[in-house]
């Protein structure tokens, strides 16, 4: 487990000194630390009966979604007798770790992942290909743009039920009174220049001075910063995260310094929205946020209109990709498991949970069947954007709008580095230095790491 | 103390009692002190991560090296060295002055004191998790925040809210408060014991001596309890190099710029478990124990310095 | 309250009676701003948990008394209502079960190693009790991460969040100090009526030094009740989940329900308050000779 170190008599000491911890290791009778057994290739699925209860494990997400994934439980429990849900929340910012630090005999049958981590989770042998356990026809009904998230080296590890997408929400009544017109599809989003403009005159309005909500309440220094605040910044910049698997050069460049600066400039018309109440209640005219408040938002009715975030010079961007399910490496229920992750790709199931959170479905046919998506529907601009795919960083062009977050095993590095980079530039710091130590941060990880090579 | 002795061994008949009495704390402590601290010092020289399919590789002191010479690593863990320095700078001195002007202040029999003690003893047996999460609201930027709000009816309007958490010159500060709300009456429940054992007689003498009560709390209050006082000075120290809770709760909350509040422990978990380096972050782990061997030692010796007094 | 006798016996002559009453107005004043700078966010968490969340965050009319219903409180048993997120009962369920395994095993461990120490003779004791001292230096944040490593095949158990807090030795030290003060005479006729140890200590030493108990307990209770970084890095699964993780997990949920927020905290808070309010004594007296004695 521990290669032999390099000096005779310093071995002597770690070797007493390991013999003293595993001795007291021993004594408790638990296992040693688990840096052993789990491989990438490792995966040991059983399909297993096809009935009892399997563990699934989800993103403690809004409360509306979670009421929604209750409901599809519910109804697939009384759809058939033989298997039943045991359903565990993770509050988001420890799911990633509680996935990654599980033992392997503690992951559950099924779990849900952020798109971005999946090649985490594959990397470190957490997640069994679908092939064999889901239907073909549950994997053929899913769109292109959610297939090629859950996919890696060839392998499909998941399903989606929802795509993701970002906008502006404006409130059309204080645009009006603040005599401010606004774009309504990707190519004439404003400019940011622009926008610093649209919000000198929307802080007349409204009554607090500040008219814009950038979702503060997520927290920056977390995967909101980097998927939805930090990445459509950047993108839209004509930057990108990583090079070549490299941060320097990349995250520090001088677009992505001026973009974010800009961004922060933002700050003093901003509204902290601790109480996340800032656009139903009329306080801010303009929020920046995913496609998951349009439940609340749409309050607002016919006063409700979706407007592409701001062009930092190469085209409005936005992050697509988000929260699929997949199985456990080591389920011993892998019959089950596929029925379950079936029955989550039904139309009933996938209407269900995105009428809850207003997301754009990701299987085919619960996509021609939405009534917000589409040609002259309400959220007609969220399709175009996701419509408008770019694939990833390194194919960005200033037409394309839907970006997917870097595919690397090394994700939660970059995830972590780039939210606390953002979080330090909108507290006033300086650009340059903040991303330039996150850059090498990530470089250092990933040269720690041989590349996240196999 | 014959009888004592005498008892002494006449329990020792038992000859396995004083070993079996110790055993299961001293078992405990074996596991769950010793042997993780032993282990700190083995992961510091390898690069490690836990389930991790890659094994783990032997690399010296380049953990050590890293964290004192690269330049990104050695900054942000000394930045965190220095917030936790400044913390317990301001700290140390305000929360020991400040247990001592309640102590006295409510070392007075007046009516309806006992009402006042508890007030203040209150927030002593609120969690710190508690704690962040109340003040956070307080703290929380723009007029909705109740400081804010509070400062803005005492200015008659003039005043515009501060980000109190999310600007880094204020963030250790704000920081700083709700950790002196929090634990203040614990040092100064400590104090106050202390100023009740101060003999009368010597105020009797300081008063014969027609010294005005400014000069009786120099020099007879103070002095009789100034062990207490480094005991109280040296606790707050330790306690400022453990600071965890607050910080990293609110370090995840908002658009708090995590550098300018990140303390050694935060960054020791931020390292270890958010980041999967257990290595650097055993590396850390040393470090920080080596500062808290320190003020140890000048605890003794400041202790030992008690007989002079 | 010695001091303060003695303070106003040396003050002679009446005409110094305004000078006191003035002072005495004063230091009321400071007391009573010291008081509200101490009460006020407790009375916050409590006034705000009965208002509607959206007036929870909404400046200075947040301490105001205005709407008031139960529903934050109906709401966070709603909002908490499946395995999947746990329930409010299941996690203090879990607080008051590691907290009293933990203080009850302290108080049972760590005193009879103390009273070996202190009153038995046995090889190897000095070497042993100096390590003890040498121990009591080291908090919990320094071995917490390589606890973590070792542990982590036990991750979101009950036992593994109190197992590692019953041995501690500060509580050794304290019952140490305490035991040094028991007379020899009462064990020694103990012994003449053919008690083993055992029975001297449970039946003769622990009946009179009951104080030390109380203090250790109390100690003990204040540290394990808010315990916050161990659950952070052990518990992810929320039918394990203790309160204070509970609550920094619960007040991050999306949208926010402040008014939730704060009910849950009156709820972890105020059964604690109220012990506190009837044993104010004992805490404080425990906490001095936290001092005294250490």
């Amino acid at each position: 487990m521990m290669t032999i170190p390099k000096s005779p008599s310093g071995a002597r000491i770690l070797a007493a000194a390991a013999a003293v911890s595993i001795a007291a290791l021993a004594l408790t009778g638990c296992g040693g630390p688990g840096t052993s057994s789990t491989g990438s290739t490792g995966a040991a699925v059983t399909a297993g009966s096809g009935e009892g209860t399997i563990n699934v494990w989800a993103v403690d997400g809004q409360a509306a979604e979670n009421d929604a994934l209750k409901k599809i439980i519910s109804n697939f429990e009384s759809s058939q007798s033989k298997i039943k849900v045991n359903l565990k929340l993770f509050p988001s910012d420890q799911y990633t770790k509680a996935v990654n630090s599980a033992a392997p005999g503690d992951l559950p049958d099924v779990l849900d992942f952020d798109g971005p981590t999946l090649a985490s989770f594959v990397y470190n042998g957490k997640m069994a290909p679908l092939k064999g356990s889901v239907s073909d026809a549950t994997l053929s009904n899913q769109t292109d743009s959610i297939k090629s998230q859950n996919t890696v080296d060839d392998a499909v590890y998941g399903v989606g039920m929802m795509n993701a997408g970002l906008a502006l929400w404006g409130n059309k009544k204080l645009l009006d009174a603040a005599g401010v017109a606004y774009p309504t599809t990707p190519e004439k989003a404003w400019t940011a220049d622009e926008f610093t403009g649209v919000l000198d005159k929307l802080a007349t309005v409204v009554p607090g001075g500040k008219p814009l909500d950038l979702s503060e309440q997520y927290g920056f220094a977390g995967e909101w910063g980097t998927c939805c605040s930090a990445g459509p910044v950047i993108w839209s910049g004509g930057g990108t995260m990583l090079k070549d698997n490299k941060a320097s050069g990349a995250l520090d460049s001088d677009a992505n310094v001026k973009s974010l600066t800009q961004f922060a400039s933002w700050k003093k018309y901003t509204d902290p929205n601790a109480d996340g109440l800032a656009f139903t209640s009329g306080r801010v005219a303009l929020s920046w946020v995913g496609h998951w408040t349009y439940p609340t938002y749409k309050a607002l009715g016919s006063d409700l209109v979706s407007i592409p975030l701001p062009n930092f010079g190469k085209g409005t961007k936005t992050a697509s990709g988000t929260f699929a399910w997949g199985m456990g490496a080591t389920t011993k229920n892998g019959a089950a498991a596929g029925k379950f992750l079936d029955f989550l790709m039904t139309d009933q199931s996938v209407s269900t949970y995105t009428d809850a959170n207003g997301a754009p479905p990701a299987t085919k046919t619960a996509l021609a069947a939405s009534t917000l998506y589409g040609p002259g529907k309400q959220l007609q601009l969220l399709g175009d954007q996701l419509s408008k795919a770019c694939g990833t960083e390194d194919q960005i062009s200033d037409t394309c709008v839907s970006v997917t977050r870097p595919v690397t095993a090394g994700y939660p590095v970059v995830t972590d580095q780039v939210g606390k980079a953002e979080a330090a530039i909108y507290a006033g710091k300086d650009a340059k230095a903040a991303l330039s130590a996150a850059a090498r941060a990530i470089d250092q990880n990933f040269a720690d790491n041989d590349g996240y090579k196999k | 103390m014959p009888a004592r002795r005498r008892s002494a061994a006449g329990l020792s008949g038992h000859r396995l009692a004083g070993p079996l009495f110790a055993s299961p704390a001293l078992l405990g402590l074996a596991i769950f002190l010793v042997a993780p601290f032993v282990l700190a010092l083995v992961l510091s020289f390898y690069r490690v991560q836990l389930n991790s399919p890659r094994p783990a590789r032997f690399v010296g002191f380049e953990q050590y090296t890293r964290l004192f010479t690269d330049p990104d690593l050695a900054a942000a863990f000394g930045q965190a060295l220095l917030n936790n320095f400044t913390f317990a700078l301001i700290v140390v001195p305000v929360q020991t002055v400040l247990a001592l002007a309640l102590a006295v202040l409510v070392n007075r029999k007046l009516r309806g004191m006992v009402i006042f003690r508890t007030f203040i003893f209150m927030p002593l047996v609120f969690p710190l998790a508690l704690t962040a999460v109340i003040w956070r609201l307080i703290y929380s930027r723009g007029d909705q925040g109740l400081l804010n709000a509070i400062l803005g009816l005492f200015s008659g309007g003039s005043y515009t809210g501060h980000d109190w958490l999310g600007d880094p010159s204020t963030a250790l500060g704000s920081i700083i408060v709700m950790s002196i709300w929090q634990s203040v009456s614990f040092q100064m429940i400590i104090v106050l014991a202390a100023l009740q054992s101060v003999p009368t007689e010597l105020y009797e003498a300081a008063s014969l001596d027609r010294a005005n009560k400014w000069a009786q709390f120099l020099n007879v209050t103070v002095p009789g309890i100034r062990n207490t006082l480094i005991f109280v000075a040296l606790i707050t120290t330790i306690f400022s190099f453990r600071l965890f809770d607050q910080v990293y709760l609110l370090s995840r909350s908002g658009s708090v710029d995590r550098a300018s509040t990140e303390t050694v422990m935060t960054q020791i978990i931020n390292t270890g478990f958010d980041n999967n380096n257990v290595g650097q972050a055993a590396a850390m782990t040393v470090i920080f124990m080596l500062i808290i061997t320190v003020i140890a030692i000048i605890q003794r010796a400041a202790v030992r310095q008690r007989g002079g007094v | 309250m010695t001091i303060s006798k003695s303070l106003k016996s040396g003050r002679r002559g009446g005409s110094m009676k305004r000078t006191r009453r003035w002072q005495t107005a004063l230091h009321y004043l400071i007391l009573t701003a010291v008081s509200l700078f101490f009460f006020l966010p407790v009375y916050y968490l409590i006034v705000g948990s009965f208002r509607p969340s959206a007036e929870v965050l909404s400046g200075i009319s947040g301490f105001v008394p205005t709407n008031l219903s139960f529903d934050n409180y109906t709401g966070v048993f709603e909002h908490l209502s499946s395995e999947a997120t746990g329930y409010f009962g299941q996690f203090a369920a879990v607080s008051i079960i590691v907290t009293t395994v933990v203080v009850a095993g302290s108080l049972v461990v760590n005193s009879m190693a103390a009273y070996s120490f202190a009153r038995m003779q046995w090889r190897g004791k000095k070497v042993l009790f100096l390590l003890v001292i040498v121990l009591t230096i080291i908090p919990f944040e320094a071995v917490a991460l390589p606890l973590y490593f070792m542990f982590s095949s036990q991750r979101d158990t009950v036992y593994i969040q109190a197992i590692p807090f019953i041995a501690n030795a500060f509580s050794i030290f304290l019952f140490y100090t305490f035991f040094l003060d028991v007379p020899g005479e009462i064990e020694e006729a103990a012994r003449l009526d053919g008690a083993g140890p055992f029975r001297t200590f449970f039946q003769v030493v622990v009946p009179i030094t009951k104080p030390a108990f109380a203090t250790v307990a109390i100690l003990t209770f204040l540290a394990q009740w808010g315990s916050y970084l161990w659950p952070v890095l052990m518990v992810s699964d929320p039918t394990v989940r203790p309160l204070p993780l509970a609550i920094s997990i619960f007040q991050n949920q999306q949208p926010p329900e402040w008014g939730q927020v704060l009910a849950f905290g009156t709820m972890f808070i105020v059964p604690v308050l109220a012990v506190f309010l009837i044993f104010q004594r004992w805490f404080v007296a425990s906490i001095s000779s936290s001092a005294v004695k250490g």
